[in-house]
């Protein structure tokens, strides 16, 4: 017994306020329990002078509120602005969010050669072995001398063909063809564009006579297989083509 | 700023340019070619020479991490920066949706302790410098 009421009387001190913390006052302690044989330190605390001790200066001349704080300045910058329109990045949203972005790595970088969309662990080339494993450094770049380069005579002839693999590049398009050139603004001659053009224009040249073979010949038919209506038929080929 | 990075970006697109005609030079080798093998190495140490000089001029840069496992999985990093703008327009979003909610349920808490507690609402507001009750 003589234990508890020692333990009872321990507790009766309010402990510190968490203001230490830094988040001010925060929650009033709460007011101790009524032992049960009375004593001191029963006597609720007032409101208006029992202020803990670390409660805010503001709390000085707030009447009958205790931890009041002072409210946060509306200048503030919180969530409640749009953070991309106050950070100018309005453009940069756009850009980024506004069309779909190609989800490929050839697509950021068309101009690097090789198979780059493969993951970096399947030949070891990812940048994050680089740096879990950074390389020796130290030594400054030196040019490969007279007797050094002897040692970089090679075999003659092709390479072998698992060695080659590494020359793949992926599939592209014409189109990106045409955007890595005016990207990098290499000296292109004038008359690659317009050859190519010409080839195109060549291949559709070419195409079209057997196209306009086949046309008849299926023309020849539905007239045949509907002879009651052979004015739908011709009507037809005739939308169809002006569509193509 | 940019300049930094054209400079870098120039460089490291010759070296790349280097290092295709180098493949293409041992990729078929014949005796005729070595001198040209020989001119292509040292290109591609001075290559390396000139990508080391830019490292001076841009110590002050730093790179997030998870970009480079956007770029070792082969992707587009462009779709980390599309995310992280996407991801902080929602968060932004979230955190103002909180704070209007906490200003209405400001306002309605005032407006029924008003009721139960007139005159301690007014000194209240009195300190706080709001002469009208919130609507």
């Amino acid at each position: 017994m003589e234990n508890f009421t020692a333990l009872f009387g321990a507790q009766t001190d309010p402990p510190p306020p968490p203001s230490a913390l830094g988040f001010g006052p925060g929650k009033p302690p709460p007011p101790p329990p009524p032992p049960p044989g009375g004593g001191p330190g029963t006597a609720p605390p007032s409101t208006a002078t029992s202020a803990p001790v670390g409660a805010d200066k503001s709390t000085a001349g707030s009447g009958p509120f205790y931890l009041m704080r002072e409210l946060p300045g509306s200048t503030e910058l919180t969530g409640s602005t749009n953070l991309i329109t106050h950070y100018n990045l309005e453009q940069a949203y756009n850009k980024f969010c506004g069309k779909k972005v190609k989800e490929k790595l050839s697509n950021f970088l068309p101009d690097l050669p090789g198979m780059i969309d493969l993951p970096g662990s399947h030949d070891n080339s990812s940048l994050r072995s680089l740096i879990e494993k950074p390389p020796i450094l130290g030594g400054s770049f030196n040019p490969i001398t007279g007797t050094m380069l002897s040692g970089f005579r090679l075999h003659t002839g092709p390479l072998p063909e698992q060695c080659r693999l590494m020359h793949i590049q992926p599939p592209k398009k014409k189109n990106k063809h045409k955007h890595k050139q005016s990207r990098t603004q290499d000296p292109v001659p004038p008359e690659t564009p317009s050859d190519s053009d010409h080839k195109k224009k060549k291949k559709k040249k070419e195409e079209d006579p057997e196209r306009k073979r086949k046309k008849k010949e299926k023309k020849k038919k539905k007239n045949r297989h509907s002879p009651d209506h052979p004015g739908m038929g011709s009507s037809q080929a005739s939308s169809s083509s002006s569509l193509r | 700023m940019a300049e930094k990075f054209d400079h870098l970006e120039e460089h490291l697109e010759k070296f790349v340019e280097n290092i295709r005609q180098l493949g293409i030079i041992v990729s078929d080798f014949q005796p005729s070619s070595q001198a040209g093998l020989s001119q292509k190495l040292n290109f591609i140490v001075t290559g390396l020479q000139d990508i080391d000089k830019c490292r001076q001029q841009l110590h002050d840069i730093t790179v997030p991490l998870e970009v480079f496992e956007y770029i070792d999985q082969g992707r587009n990093p462009q779709l980390y920066t599309k995310e992280c703008l996407e991801r902080a327009l929602a968060k932004n979003e979230q955190v103002k949706g909180k704070i209007d909610t906490m200003k209405k349920f400001k306002s309605l808490l005032i407006q029924e302790l008003s009721k139960v507690f007139p005159e301690d609402m007014a000194k209240y507001r009195s300190i706080r410098g709001e002469d009208h009750p919130p609507s």
